[in-house]
């Protein structure tokens, strides 16, 4: 498995204590190191703590301990009851959720654009430009002036991604992107993120779709109560589980689809 | 008692009531544009978090959602002149009781709104690394206010109608004509149910636009 802290890694979770208010304790110490290389899977028990995991790397959420390092230096840490989160190291950093949230007053490529004019100050024409090469990548060039309620969950999930990819992000998180699709658009979402898997985009996401996770993911993270129960490459987690607990949840959860 | 209707009396009166109407469209649209605006800003700042601020605008918003608009307008008209000393006409006291009916009543409108845009457009901000600004500019505002239409409309109509009391303080509007041409031709029937056949005729059509625009933001806010 990885080495200790180098200084190589892209995301180090050390120790990171996260809960929702004095009753709910999330996640209780959990500890992850991401290489710049790896496309890590998350997987574990319905109200385990994996959006939160997510949220928490995205910058969306306090949290009362630990810290979490990109790239080497420091973005997220617990400082008393504030947490001091690194907004140049956020905006690095993608995020695409399970339930849809494009803007919906916005037409497609408006979405596209906001956050490129707004964050790095580009001009509109330059961002449209690569708005449109974007759509045309993904299949919906002729989208980009279609408003979000016009178009399918798929095409939806599929604009969410594109919008976050026109930040140029060192790193993209997926929640559940696909759970609330219908069955047959979940192939066309799937497609793109093995796409960008395949370019080399590093990514951490959460999925109960066992034939995805095996195509996609370099790591797979094994997730329950609040920790990290087991770490390692998708043939050992999914395919033979060492701990009790793993072998347990693989074949409560994902005997049916393997 | 005489009971034969002659609806041909009214046509002496169509210059009055013309003009009466006039005013209450006048004042109407004015108490809209001032309310609306009012409406905004206390609604924004109750929605913030200046406890005070939320204090103090709470009260005047529960004030003038609890007690009717007809002793507002009376309060305005009698006691408000004695309390500052100044002379109001019919048309100042009825605008600044109408707007501050207004300004609570749409104030809840946008506050409403404003909590409808989900938590989640807000994740997607933070997510996108959106600035605070771009954030409440771009992405909050505008959801707000096209969520708030219908109700701001239907707001809008409810105004309409009210204004109607300011009749009670003088003003010559529409209701106060036709009160006048009523007593003045003992021809309650013809003209009172001219008068609200004239507010119908107004405010119908703008329901009937109030659920269209309802079900094309549903379809908008589907996503
Ligand atoms: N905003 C919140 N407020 C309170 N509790 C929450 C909140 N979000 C999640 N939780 C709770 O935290 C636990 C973990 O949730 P979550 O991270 O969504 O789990 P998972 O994604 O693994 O299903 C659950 O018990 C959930 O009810
Ligand atoms: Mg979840």
């Amino acid at each position: 498995m990885t080495s200790s802290a180098n200084g190589s890694a892209l995301i180090e979770i050390k120790d990171l204590h996260k809960g929702y208010g004095p009753n709910i304790q999330v996640l209780k110490g959990l500890n992850i190191e991401m290489m710049p290389g790896d496309r890590v899977v998350v997987i574990g028990p319905s109200g385990g703590g994996k959006s939160t995991l997510l949220r928490v790397v995205m910058g969306l959420e306090q949290i009362q301990g630990g810290e979490v390092r990109f790239g080497g230096k420091p973005y997220i840490r617990a400082d008393g009851r504030k947490t001091i989160i690194d907004n140049d190291v956020r905006k690095q950093i993608g995020m695409v959720f399970q339930h849809y949230t494009l803007f919906p007053h916005l037409s497609i490529m408006e979405n596209l654009i906001l956050a490129p004019r707004k964050v790095h100050g580009e001009s509109r024409a330059s961002a449209r430009e690569r708005g449109a090469k974007i759509l045309e990548r993904f299949g919906l060039g002729n989208k980009a002036d279609a408003y979000p309620s016009q178009l399918s969950g798929g095409q939806k999930q599929r604009v969410a991604i594109a919008r976050a990819l026109m930040l140029d992000p060192k790193l993209m998180l997926f929640d559940e992107v696909t759970s609330a699709l219908d069955p047959e658009l979940v192939a066309e979402v799937e497609q793109v993120i093995l796409n960008l898997a395949g370019q080399g985009m590093p990514m951490m996401m959460v999925t109960h779709d066992m034939w995805f996770a095996k195509n996609v993911a370099s790591r797979v993270i094994f997730c329950a109560s609040g920790v990290v129960v087991e770490d390692g490459p998708p043939e050992q987690v999914l395919g033979n589980p060492r701990e009790e607990r793993t072998r347990e949840f693989i074949n409560r959860v994902f005997h049916i689809r393997a | 008692m005489d009971m034969t209707l002659d609806f041909s009396i009214l046509g002496r009166f169509v210059d009055a009531f013309a003009l009466g109407l006039w005013t209450t469209i006048k004042l109407t649209l004015l108490c809209i544009v001032l309310g609306t605006t009012l409406g905004f800003v206390v609604g924004l700042l109750r929605s913030g978090t200046n406890t005070v601020i939320r204090a103090v605008l709470g009260f005047y918003v529960e004030l003038f959602r609890g007690t009717p608009v007809l002793i507002q307008l009376f309060w305005i008209f009698f006691c408000l002149p004695l309390i500052l000393g100044v002379e109001l006409s019919n048309f100042v006291s009825a605008t600044i009781a109408l707007t501050l009916y207004m300004g609570a009543i749409t104030s809840e409108t946008f506050r409403a709104s404003l909590r409808s845009v989900g938590r989640e457009q807000l994740d997607a901000c933070v997510a996108l690394g959106l600035p605070r600004r771009a954030q409440v500019m771009n992405v909050i505002m505008p959801q707000a206010v096209l969520r708030a239409a219908p109700t701001l409309l239907s707001n809008a109509i409810s105004l309409f109608k009210e204004s109607a009391l300011v009749s009670a303080v003088g003003m010559a509007d529409l209701m106060f004509i036709g009160q006048n041409i009523s007593n003045n031709t003992a021809r309650p029937v013809e003209v009172l149910t001219a008068v609200a056949a004239i507010y119908f005729v107004i405010a119908f059509p703008l329901t009937r636009v109030v659920t269209l625009l309802e079900q094309k933001l549903l379809r908008k806010f589907s996503a």
